[in-house]
C-alpha cells in the first residue's frame, strides 16, 4: 500500500467534503459553481487513484465520466444559468450563515458517528474514509433546505449526489458499472431538466426567486 | 540533566529575545509590504522599534478617574506573553517548563493578555474604550472555539497536546504535513491567527476611524511607556502566532539537539519562517477589504467549522 | 418470452409515437397497454409454477413483477385512452401545439417503459435507475401545460424526487456494501435478487438498518409518503389527468414495489421488529397529514392526490405487518387503489374540461347536468372511500384483520378513525360539487362531454373494481403467491 495513494485518498476525499461546506460559506453564484467544480475533480481524484490502486478498468472509467460529468460539463451548464442572472446572490437564506457553519460542523460530527458504524464493517483505508462522504450528503441536504435561490437548490441536489458517489467509491469501490453510468447520466438529466425549468420559469415570470413561488399551496 | 537545563534556558531566553525584537520588525515587514504593493516607499522596517524607543522616553500620563487597572493592564499584557512566549516550542522544541508547554495553557496565557487590554480600554470609560473592548471580546469569544478545536485535531494526530510534542511528531512524520486533517487545521488557525492579532479583514490595524477600529479604541486611552509596553506586548503577541502556524505547517530547522549551534540555526531558521507567514498575511491583508463587523462572525463561524472537519477528517483517516 | 414481448410491445410504441403528431399515434399507447395487460395476465399465470428469466438473467419475472405488470397495463390502458381526447381539447383552446401533442405521447411511453423494467428488472440497481428515470419522464409531463404553476409544481416535484431517489440509491449502494461482505457463503457480488436474497440472512445489522431507513424515505418520497410528500399535491394538480391519473394510479405503487422488496432484505437480515416500527411510523403519519389536508380541502385534483397519501399511507402499514395474508391485501388494493384513482383523475379532468375549473366551491348540481360523468365521479368516491361491495374495502378490511392479528390493533384504531374522518371529508365535498340547487350553475358546459366510448370504459373500469370486491377468487392464488415473492 503505496503512501501516495492513501495521501491522495485523503486529501482528494477532504477536498469533496471541505468544497461542500464551502458552499454554506459563500453567497455568490460564481463561487458555488467554483466550488462544485473543484468538488467534480477530487471526486474524479477519488475514483482514479481507487481504480488504480486496485487496477480496476470499471472504476478507471467511471472515473473518467466523473471529470466529465462532474468537473466539466455540469459546472459550465450551471456557470450558463448563472451568466443570465449575473451577481446574484443567495441574499437571504432561512439559515444565516454563521449559523448554517455551525449546523454543518453538528451534521460533521454526526456523520462521523454514524459513518463508522458503517465502515466497521469492513475497515480499510478507503472505508475508513466513508464518513467524509455521508458529511457531504447532509451538507448538500441543509443546503436544499435553507437556501432559497433556485441555483442554490440545484447545487444542494448536486452536493448529495457528490456525497453518495464518494460513499459508493470509498464503501464499494464503486456499483457495478452500469448502476454508475445509469446514476452518473441521471445526474445529468436532472441538471439538464432543472435548467429547462429555471429558463422557463425565468420566461414566464420573470423570475428564478423561488421565494415568490406561491401559486401553489394549500 | 545539567547540560538540558543549561539548554533550556538558552532557548528561553533566545526565544524572547528572538520575539521581543522580531514581534515588532514582523510588524514594520507587514508595514512595508503593503506600502510597496500600494506604490509608496513606506517607513523602514526596524519602524516600529524606534516607535517603541521614542514613547518610552516620554512621561507617564494618566487620563482623570483612571484606576490601577489602566496601570497594570500593560504590564500584565506583556507578562502573560512573555510568559507564552518563553514556553512554546518556537527555538527549540525543548525550552524551560516545555512539559507544562500544553497548547491550553497558551491559549489561556494569550487569553489573560486580551482580557487585560479589554479591562484597560474600559477602565477610562470612554465610550472607544469600551466599544474596542466589548468588540474585541466578542471577536475573541467567535475566535476562541475555532482555536481550540483546530489545536484539538492536531492533537488526536500527534496524540498529545503539547506543543512541543506536535511539532516532534511532526518533524518524525514529513507526510502529516500535507494530510488534510492538518491543512483544514492550519485554514483556521490562519483565520483565528488574523482574528486575534487584529489584522485585514478583521481589524484595521492602521485605522483610526471610529466605527471601524477595534483594537486601537481600546488602547486610545494609553500614552508614553505605558503605551510603549502594550504594542510591545501585541507585536509579541503577533510574533508568537507567527511563529507557532509557521512551527505547525513547517517544523524543520527548530533546535532539537542541545548544541549552541542548532540553537542559532533555530533562531534564524524561525526569523526567516515567521517572515514568510508575515509575508504571506500582508499579501491577504492587500488583497482584502475589511469585513463589516456583522460579517466576522462568518469567517470565525468558518474558522470553526474548519478546525471540526479537521477533527473529523483526522479521526477517520490513519 | 412474456417478459421480453412485454418490453418489446413497450419500446416499440415509443419508437412508433415519437414520429411526427397526427391524431393516430395517440392510439399507439392504447394498443400496446392493451397488450400489455394480456401479455402481463399470461405472465401472471405462467409465474405461478417458477420465475421466468430473460435476457442473460437480467430480467426476471415472479408472480409479484407480474402482478405489477397487470396494475400497470390496466391503469395506463385507462390513461392511454384518454390521450387523444386530451390533446385534441388542449389544441382546441390553444394550451398545446402539435410538437409539444408529440412530446407528450412520447413521454407517456417513455414513463410506462420505464415502470414496465423496474417492475421487471432482475437487478435492484437498475430498479433505482428506471425509477429515477420515471422522475425525468414525468417531470416534463407535468409541465406540459407551461403555464406558472405547472412549471412550479414540476420544479418542486424534481427537486424533491431527485433528492429522494439520491436517498434510495445511497441505501441501494449501502446493500451492496453489506452484501459485498456478508458474512457466511462465498457469493458472487452484485445486486441481482437472488444473489441478495440468498446472503441476506448475513448481511451486517448496522449496515442495514441505515440502508433501509434510507431506502425508506428514498423510495417513499417518490410513494408519497411524509416527511418528503409535499411534490404530490402539486405535481398531481397541474398535470394533464391522463399523466396524473398514470402517476398516482401506478407509479407511487411501483416505487411502493422497490420498497417491498428491501423489506424482503431488511427483515431477512435483521427480523421483522426494525422494518415494522419505522413502516408503521411513516404510515400512520402520512395517514395523519392526509386527514387533516382532506378536511379543508378546496381543490378536486388536490383532493384525489391527498387521499393517495392516504392510501399509500395504508400500503406501508400493511407491509409493516408483512405477513402473506397482509401482503397479499396490500397487493389488491394497489390493484385497487390504481383503477379508482386513475378513474377518479380521468373523470375529473372531465369536469374540469367541462366546467372549466376543479375548485370544488365553484362546482355544484353536476349530477343533474352531467349524469354520466358526476355518477362515475360520485361512485369513484364512493369506492375510493372503501365502501362495499367496491375492492377497496375488501382489501382494507383484510389489511386490517391482519394487522390485529399481529397485535398492531393500536394501529387499527387510529387508521380507523382517520378513515372515519376523510369519509366525512370527501362525502362533504362530494355533496357540494355533485348535487345542489342547478339554478346556481353556468348554464352552458364549455366543452362537450366525453364520448360513450370513453364513458363506457370508466364505468366498466368501476365495474373491475366491483368485481374484484365481490369475488377475489380468480386473484386469490396469484395474489397469495406475489406475497410469497417478498416473505419467505
Amino acid at each position: 500500500m503505496s503512501s501516495t495513494y492513501v495521501g491522495t485518498l485523503e486529501l482528494a476525499a477532504g477536498a469533496v467534503l471541505l468544497s461542500s461546506v464551502m458552499t454554506l460559506w459563500r453567497r455568490g453564484v460564481g463561487s458555488l459553481v467554483s466550488m462544485l467544480r473543484l468538488q467534480g475533480l477530487a471526486l474524479a481524484v477519488v475514483a482514479i487513484d481507487l481504480g488504480a490502486h486496485e487496477r480496476d478498468r470499471a472504476l478507471l472509467v467511471t472515473g473518467g465520466l466523473v471529470l466529465i460529468v462532474k468537473g466539466l460539463v455540469v459546472p459550465a451548464l450551471l456557470r450558463r444559468v448563472a451568466r443570465r442572472d449575473p451577481g446574484s446572490r443567495e441574499s437571504n437564506p432561512r439559515v444565516n450563515v454563521p449559523s448554517s457553519l455551525v449546523f454543518a460542523a453538528a451534521l460533521t460530527v454526526l456523520s462521523y458517528v454514524v459513518g463508522t458504524r458503517i465502515a466497521a464493517l469492513a475497515p480499510g483505508v478507503a472505508t475508513d474514509l466513508a464518513p467524509l462522504g455521508l458529511a457531504t450528503v447532509l451538507v448538500g441536504y441543509f443546503m436544499l433546505v435553507t437556501r432559497r435561490r433556485a441555483v442554490s437548490k440545484i447545487v444542494g441536489l448536486l452536493l448529495v449526489d457528490n456525497g453518495i458517489a464518494l460513499m459508493t467509491f470509498l464503501l464499494t469501490s464503486g456499483v457495478p458499472l452500469i448502476v454508475e453510468l445509469g446514476s452518473t447520466l441521471d445526474v445529468l438529466l436532472v441538471v439538464v431538466v432543472l435548467q429547462f425549468l429555471m429558463v422557463s420559469m425565468g420566461r414566464h415570470s420573470r423570475t428564478e426567486r423561488l421565494t415568490e413561488m406561491k401559486a401553489l399551496h394549500d | 540533566m545539567g547540560v538540558t537545563s543549561w539548554y533550556a534556558w538558552a532557548s528561553t531566553l533566545l526565544q524572547v529575545a528572538a520575539v521581543a525584537v522580531g514581534g515588532p520588525l514582523l510588524m514594520g515587514l507587514m508595514a512595508k509590504v503593503k506600502a510597496r504593493s500600494e506604490g509608496r516607499v513606506g517607513a523602514p522596517v526596524v519602524q516600529p522599534l524606534r516607535d517603541l524607543r521614542k514613547l518610552l522616553g516620554k512621561e507617564r500620563l494618566h487620563a482623570r478617574h483612571s484606576s490601577v487597572v489602566l496601570a497594570l493592564a500593560p504590564m500584565v499584557i506583556l507578562a502573560s506573553t512573555a510568559m507564552a512566549v518563553a514556553i512554546s516550542p518556537l527555538v527549540s522544541t525543548r525550552p524551560l517548563l516545555s512539559t507544562s508547554g500544553d497548547i491550553l495553557v497558551i491559549v489561556y496565557l494569550l487569553l489573560t493578555g486580551s482580557a487585560a487590554a479589554a479591562l484597560g480600554g474600559l477602565d477610562v470609560a470612554t465610550a472607544f474604550g469600551g466599544m474596542g473592548a466589548s468588540r474585541a471580546m466578542t471577536i475573541g469569544a467567535l475566535a476562541e472555539p475555532a482555536l481550540l478545536v483546530a489545536v484539538i485535531a492536531m492533537s488526536i494526530q500527534s496524540r498529545t497536546s503539547n506543543l512541543g510534542g506536535i511539532v516532534s511528531a511532526t518533524l518524525a512524520h514529513p507526510d502529516w504535513v500535507l494530510g488534510p486533517s492538518r491543512l483544514l487545521a492550519l485554514g483556521a488557525l490562519v483565520i483565528v491567527v488574523i482574528a486575534e492579532t487584529g489584522r485585514i479583514p478583521v481589524d484595521n490595524p492602521a485605522t483610526h476611524l471610529e466605527l471601524t477600529m477595534i483594537h486601537e479604541a481600546m488602547v486610545l486611552e494609553y500614552a508614553g511607556p505605558e503605551l510603549a509596553v502594550t504594542s510591545l506586548g501585541e507585536a509579541m503577541r503577533l510574533g508568537l502566532l507567527f511563529s507557532l502556524v509557521a512551527n505547525l505547517i513547517v517544523p524543520w530547522g527548530i533546535a532539537t539537539r542541545p548544541t549552541a549551534l542548532a540553537l542559532v540555526a533555530g533562531v534564524v531558521f524561525l526569523g526567516l519562517k515567521a517572515a514568510a507567514v508575515a509575508l504571506g498575511v500582508a499579501l491577504i491583508e492587500v488583497r482584502s477589504a475589511k469585513l463589516r463587523l456583522f460579517r466576522l462572525p462568518e469567517l470565525l463561524a468558518g474558522g470553526f467549522v474548519l478546525s471540526v472537519l479537521a477533527v473529523v477528517t483526522g479521526l477517520v483517516a490513519r | 418470452m412474456a417478459v421480453l414481448a412485454i418490453l418489446c410491445v413497450s419500446v416499440a410504441s415509443t419508437l412508433v409515437a415519437a414520429s411526427p403528431w397526427r391524431p393516430w399515434t395517440a392510439r399507439v399507447g392504447v394498443v400496446a397497454s392493451a397488450l400489455i395487460l394480456g401479455l402481463g395476465v399470461q405472465l401472471s399465470v405462467a409465474t405461478t409454477s417458477a420465475p421466468q428469466w430473460a435476457l442473460h438473467h437480467s430480467l426476471r419475472a415472479d408472480p409479484l413483477s407480474s402482478f405489477m405488470v397487470v396494475v400497470i397495463g390496466a391503469v395506463s390502458l385507462l390513461a392511454t385512452a384518454f390521450t387523444s381526447r386530451t390533446m385534441a381539447q388542449e389544441m382546441a383552446t390553444g394550451v398545446t401545439t402539435a410538437r409539444y401533442a408529440r412530446h407528450y405521447v412520447v413521454l407517456m411511453q417513455v414513463f410506462i417503459t420505464c415502470m414496465l423494467v423496474a417492475v421487471l428488472t432482475a437487478n435492484l440497481g437498475v430498479l433505482w435507475v428506471s425509477i429515477e428515470a420515471t422522475t425525468i419522464a414525468t417531470t416534463f409531463l407535468v409541465s406540459h401545460r407551461r403555464t406558472d404553476g405547472a412549471f412550479e409544481a414540476s420544479w418542486k416535484y424534481v427537486i424533491l424526487c431527485s433528492v429522494g431517489i439520491a436517498l434510495a440509491f445511497l441505501g441501494t449502494v449501502l446493500v451492496y456494501y453489506a452484501q459485498l461482505h456478508a458474512r457466511g457463503p462465498s457469493h458472487p457480488a452484485s445486486l441481482d435478487w437472488t444473489a441478495v436474497m440468498s446472503v441476506a440472512h448475513h448481511l451486517d445489522p448496522n449496515v442495514t438498518r441505515v440502508a433501509f431507513a434510507l431506502l425508506v424515505v428514498g423510495y417513499g418520497t417518490k410513494v408519497g409518503l411524509v416527511p418528503m410528500h409535499s411534490w404530490l399535491p402539486d405535481a398531481h394538480s397541474q398535470a394533464p389527468a391522463p399523466v396524473s391519473a398514470l402517476m398516482s394510479g401506478v407509479l407511487l405503487s411501483v416505487a411502493f414495489y422497490g420498497l417491498l422488496r428491501f423489506r424482503a432484505v431488511a427483515v431477512a437480515a435483521l427480523g421483522p421488529g426494525f422494518p415494522r416500527a419505522l413502516l408503521i411510523v411513516v404510515g400512520i403519519v402520512s395517514i395523519l397529514l392526509a386527514t387533516v389536508m382532506l378536511i379543508g380541502q378546496r381543490d378536486l385534483k388536490r383532493m384525489l392526490a391527498y387521499s393517495s397519501i392516504e392510501h399509500m399511507g395504508l400500503l406501508a402499514i400493511g407491509a409493516a405487518v408483512g405477513s402473506p395474508l397482509a401482503i397479499a391485501a396490500v397487493l389488491l388494493h394497489v390493484l385497487g387503489h390504481g383503477i379508482t384513482k386513475a378513474v377518479l383523475f380521468l373523470a375529473v379532468g372531465e369536469v374540469s374540461h367541462v366546467e372549466g375549473t376543479t375548485e370544488i366551491s365553484r362546482i355544484t348540481a353536476l349530477l343533474s347536468r352531467q349524469p354520466a360523468l358526476g355518477g362515475i365521479v360520485g361512485f369513484g368516491l364512493l369506492s375510493l372511500v372503501a365502501l362495499p361491495p367496491f375492492s377497496l374495502f375488501a382489501s382494507e378490511l383484510a389489511m386490517a384483520r391482519a394487522e390485529v392479528d399481529a397485535g398492531l390493533w393500536w394501529a387499527v384504531a387510529i387508521t380507523l378513525g382517520c378513515l372515519g374522518i376523510i369519509f366525512a371529508a370527501l362525502v362533504r365535498h362530494a355533496r357540494q360539487t355533485l348535487m345542489g340547487a342547478r339554478g346556481d350553475a353556468p348554464a352552458r358546459a364549455l366543452a362537450p362531454a366525453p364520448s360513450p366510448a370513453l364513458t363506457a370504459l370508466l364505468v366498466g373500469a368501476l365495474g373491475v373494481c366491483v368485481a374484484l370486491g365481490l369475488s377475489s377468487w380468480p386473484l386469490q392464488s396469484l395474489l397469495l403467491h406475489a406475497a410469497h415473492a417478498v416473505v419467505p
